[in-house]
Order: structure tokens, then sequence, then C-alpha cells
């Protein structure tokens, strides 16, 4: 939808299109469920179609999108036939208008899935606190049908982000724990309507006050297991798809053993593979682990990436109402964090920020004798960041993996479909299939080699000349594997120039983990290396699948 | 590192600041910078204050600069995460998203 937000005079043709219509019936819907003099507030109103129809109804209605171009069209679509009370402005879930208590209903829609899932609890807790007692929240929305249109469904989805990451654009994201935050903030669904076998669906939601204070609850994630077998397979599908994929869980408090409210607080990121060793590392011990929103990146990444900053730790405490179960003044960051949180500045960004901030140590597992000794200068081994052996190992599987999947497996079906293809043609080419199974054993070793032998790559800091010196190595241990393999002299010739290529790419491509570069030297390398990289590849497919046919 | 060029035409001077430093006079020695960073590179000198042991080490991550509550450490900050491919992206878009899982 940040497609088409970008250029309103066409959102509401192109949406239409989109839903196939629906979302027409959803308004009228809605313009259904409204009754009239009621003071309304539209949150995230587009281009201004249904709060112009809600204010022709004789509703009072303020009107709030965080997009000035769209205020900007539904100023110009602005009702003329008749007089009316509508007020647009500029405003978001965090800044919504209006005294507390003084609307009859909160009407939003298709704006969820622009919402993480922290701004959708904000958002829930902001419109229950602008709600009259027994005040209504309509939301139209697109969810996650369940049986089998969820497949259907999540195909589609599918596609469109393949098609919005090509455009570079970031996509919506799916609703999906959105109703189990309903009751715990202090909703119920009063009537719940469904278009498109459940993708689409409308809400009429009441506000409920449960406590004497007058308060919106807070939302706590059920617990999440990261034991057993399942954990461990949980911790295996993160190392195997670690740098294609972000595996996000629900942010939000949750606890290691029975925490009270002399229980330590410690903060970390929604990765799923962080969340499991944390959690496993806290064993025994009684503490608050919040996640914060980090979209499911690890805490290295996402505080370099802007993913897990103060902005992030904010939102958390806030949202989470972590200091609501805690007497402790102290929140523990893991210390990687540092590199986005900003703990001089949190006091002028928020000041009722109820925490000081202290670093913890950068892996999970000293955690339980870092609270033991709480000591006031962390020892080398609890604060440097070391590419130990354990972890080149780890960083091996993610990335072969990564690089099986995401640049060779194209190619890999394109080479399997053109000797099928040329088999049928003729029996020669059926023997070659075998040379397929050899690339990817090639990838797999070049990526061993480089994880073996990586420190003695130390003697430069720059990538490009280790990669050259990997190329080097590489050149004469898959040349070996070749003799081996084929005792030809001459193949090793037609394919010296691709196990380079593959060794110089892979050293690139392998930097992120090492923590031995930085943005500012890669950047600069980056020139150079495309310069070396792109003849070496074309020359060196050429000359192999030469050898592929000649040999 | 200074570096001066004379040309036929021209003289350009060419000033190569270490990628990260610590300035003498703010540092007030409290050593969060060597609390949180990971590769052990502020070290406290004899003056009972911080200063960078080999700044070629640093990855830039900006740790010390943020939290360093008297901002005296000059650095100037990159996004990015020192990986091929978060180059590969800012190359063709420098204000782009992230990369890594």
């Amino acid at each position: 939808m940040r497609k088409l937000e970008q250029e309103p005079d066409t959102y509401d043709e192109k949406f239409t299109a989109l839903t196939k219509g629906v979302n027409i019936k959803v308004k009228d819907w809605i313009i259904e469920q409204i009754g009239t003099s009621n003071s309304i507030l539209e949150v995230g109103c587009g281009t201004g179609v249904l709060a112009a129809n809600m204010a022709l109804k004789g509703n009072e209605v303020i009107a709030i999108d965080r997009n000035f171009q769209m205020i900007n069209t539904a100023m110009k679509n602005y009702p003329t036939e008749k007089e009316v009370k509508l007020t647009y402005q500029i405003g978001t879930v965090t800044e919504m208008p209006g005294e507390e208590s003084s609307k009859d209903i909160i009407v939003s829609t298709f704006m969820l899935s622009e919402l993480r899932p922290f701004e959708q609890q904000i958002f829930l807790r902001n419109a229950w606190k602008k709600l009259k007692q027994n005040g209504k929240l309509i939301i139209g929305a697109e969810f996650v049908p369940s049986g089998f249109w969820k497949i259907v469904f999540g195909i589609k989805r599918w596609w469109y982000k393949k098609k919005l990451r090509r455009l570079r654009l970031p996509s919506t994201s799916r609703v999906k724990w959105f109703t189990n935050y309903l009751e715990p903030i202090g909703f119920k669904i009063v009537v719940k309507e469904k278009w498109k076998h459940g993708s689409i669906q409308a809400l009429e939601l009441e506000k409920v006050v449960k406590s004497a204070e007058n308060e919106p609850g807070y939302y706590r994630p059920a617990p999440r297991r990261f034991k057993g077998f399942k954990g461990q397979m949980q911790i295996y599908k993160c190392i195997f798809t670690g740098q294609a994929d972000h595996i996000p869980i629900e942010p939000g408090i949750y606890q290691s053993g029975q925490p009270d409210e002399r229980s330590p607080v410690i903060a970390t990121a929604n990765y799923l593979y962080t969340y499991i060793r944390v959690m496993r590392a806290l064993k025994g011990v009684d503490a608050w682990v919040l996640c914060v929103d980090s979209r499911g990146i690890n805490v290295w990444c996402a505080a370099r990436g802007d993913d897990f900053g103060n902005k992030q730790l904010i939102e958390a405490v806030e949202t989470s109402g972590i200091e609501k179960v805690t007497t402790r003044k102290t929140l523990i960051l893991p210390q990687l964090s540092a590199g986005g949180v900003a703990a001089p500045l949190i006091s002028s960004e928020a000041p009722n920020f109820p925490f000081n901030l202290l670093y913890g140590p950068v892996w999970a597992k000293d955690l339980p004798q870092f609270l033991k000794d709480r000591p006031a200068k962390k020892p080398d081994k609890w604060k440097l960041a070391r590419f130990t052996s354990s972890h080149r190992l780890r960083a091996f599987i993610t990335h072969t993996t990564f690089l099986l999947r995401k640049i060779f497996l194209w190619p890999t079906i394109g080479l399997l479909v053109l000797l099928s293809v040329l088999s049928f043609i003729h029996p020669f080419w059926i023997s070659k299939f075998w040379r397929i199974g050899e690339i990817w054993l090639w990838i797999i070793l070049t990526n061993a080699l480089i994880m073996l032998l990586f420190p003695l790559s130390n003697f430069t800091r720059c990538f490009v000349k280790k990669g050259i010196f990997f190329g080097i190595l590489n050149t004469m241990l898959l040349g070996g594997i070749t003799w081996l393999l084929h005792s030809s002299l001459y193949l090793i010739f037609w394919n010296a120039c691709f196990y380079f290529w593959l060794a110089f790419f892979f050293t690139m491509s392998f930097s992120g983990y090492t923590m031995a570069t930085s943005p500012g030297e890669i950047q600069e390398e980056y020139p150079t290396f495309r310069k070396i990289h792109l003849p070496l590849l074309i020359i060196g497919v050429i000359l192999m699948l030469s050898g592929i046919i000649l040999f | 590192m200074i570096k001066i060029t004379l040309k036929p035409s021209s003289i350009t001077i060419q000033i190569e600041l270490p990628k990260i430093s610590i300035d003498q006079g703010l540092c007030t020695g409290c050593g969060i910078c060597g609390e949180v960073c990971p590769f052990g590179i502020p070290q406290s000198n004899s003056n009972g204050k911080f200063e960078i042991v080999e700044p070629e080490r640093c990855t830039e991550c900006s740790a010390c600069k943020r939290n360093c509550p008297a901002m005296a450490v000059l650095l100037q900050e990159r996004k990015g995460c020192g990986c091929l491919w978060d180059a590969r992206a800012r190359s063709k878009n420098p204000q782009g998203d992230s990369c890594c899982g």
C-alpha cells in the first residue's frame, strides 16, 4: 500500500483494484454501523472518502493521516453539497487529537498492516483513552484467514513481497497477533464481518473498563518455548536461514523462571535465535526479559541498521508496561546494542523513562555470572567480541546456505533444465549431470576453506586482498580435488578462473560475519571489488562451461 | 596524517584523520567507551583518561560515541554493517535499509 500512497490522486482507484472492490464494501458497512450526531475520529483517513461520508451523515468528524499529501488530496475532495463538521489534520497513532474520553467512535480502515506490533498496541491503548465509556472502535483491515485460505493468502503475500522488494519499498506486515491484544488492553468484539474468506475483516470493538484507575491494560505475549526438540529445531532453522531471513517473535515481556518485582530486567532483540539463546543462558535465573521490536534482526545488525536504538527501546518500555512489574531501576542491555542505543540521550528523548541503562556482557552465556557479580568494570572476556572457531563454524553454515539459496539456486535450476533438454536430443549429455553436483561441492569446499583458514588472512584488513589470498589457495585446493576426480590437467585449466572467482567472491560476502571490517572500509573497497569481480565471473563461467562441454 | 601534493597548477592538501579518536580535553575518564567497545580499542592512559589504541581495528559501530556522556569521541558515523551486501545496497541506494537477518 505504501507504493500506492506515493500517488494520492490514483490511490483510491488502484487500491480498489487491489482489493477487487472489497474496500468499498468495508466502507459501506462502516457507514451503516455508525449512527448520526456522534463525535468520530478517523485514524489513517487516506483520501477522505469515508470521513466525508460519515460527516455527510451528520457526525462530527476529525480525520487524521500521517501523510501530508493524502491530507491535501482529502481537502480537495471536501464535501460541498451541504454543511458538514469535518476537520482534516496530520496525525499518527501516537499523537491522536482530542481530549481523553471524548469520542463516541474511532474508525480506522486498512491501516493496521502499516503498523508494527507495538504500534498496533499503542494505537489500541490511545484509542481506548480517547473513547468515552462504552465507545466503539471500528476497524477494517487485512487479516490472515484460517484453514485452506491461509495458504492461498500466504502465497499472495509472498508474491507481493517479492514485487515490492524489487521496487525497494517496504511492504506491509501481516496482522498476525492483533486479536490477542484486544482483551488485555480493554476491548471486546461486538460484531465481526468477513470478506474474501476472512482475508479482509471489519471488527466493531467496544471499550471495556476493567481497572479502577481508568487506564488501558497491557498486553503480554504468551510464554514461548525454547527448550527441547522444537527449540533445537528452531535454532537450526535460524542458523540455516540466518543471513537471508528475519525471524521475528512477538515483542514484549517474557519471563525466565518465576521473576518478582526484585528480579533483574534484561532487554534483547526479537530475533528468534537471540531469544532462544538468551532464555537458555538464563536457565535457573529468575528475570524479566523484554524483547524490543528489532524486526526479527539480531542485536548487532539491528543496532547498526536503526532497528535497535533509543526509539525501539523507549517504545518497548512504554508499550509493554515493564515498569509496572518491577521495582528495579536498572535495565540491562546487550553490550552490542550500544551501537544503536545512546544512553546519555534517553532522558531527553523520553523524560519519564523509568530505567537507568547498563550494558551487560557481549554474549548471552555470560549473563548469569554478570547478574551475580555486577562488576563496575567488565573483564575482557565479557566485553570483547572475538570471531572464534565456533562462530566461524556457524557462519560457515549460514553463509553456505545463503549462497546456495540466493545466488546459485536459479543458475542450478537453469543448468538442470538445459541439460535435461540436451539429454533428450543426445544421450551424451546424461553423464554431465554429475558436474552440477560437483559445482555445489566446490561451493561448500570453498566456504569451508575460508572458514578454516580465515585467521591466516589477518595479515591485512583489506577484503579484496583477503579475497585474492583465498582465491589462490582455493584454486590449488579445488584443482587438487579435480585432479583426484578427473585426472585431467586440461580440466583444471578450464576451471581455474572459476575456482578463483568463487573464493574471491565468497570472501567478500563473508566479511559481514567477521567483525573485521567497517562500513566505511567495505564501501570504499566495493568499487575495486566490482572491477575485479565482474570480469572474473564472466570469464570464469564461460571457461567452466566450455570445460563441461569439452571434458 | 597530512599529505601535500604539489602540481604545476595547484596545491592539494589532503588531511587524513584517524578513523576514530578521543578528545583528551573533553574526556572525563569515566570508562564507558571501554565498556561498550567490543574490540577493546579505548584504553586508559597514564593521565587517567581514555585514548584509542589501534584505530584501524575500529568497525565504526559508534557505540562509544553514542554512549560517551562528555561527547569526547570523534568519529564519522556511518550507517551499515560492514558486509558486502550492505555496501552493494548502499552503492545503489545510499538511504536504503539494512540488509541482514
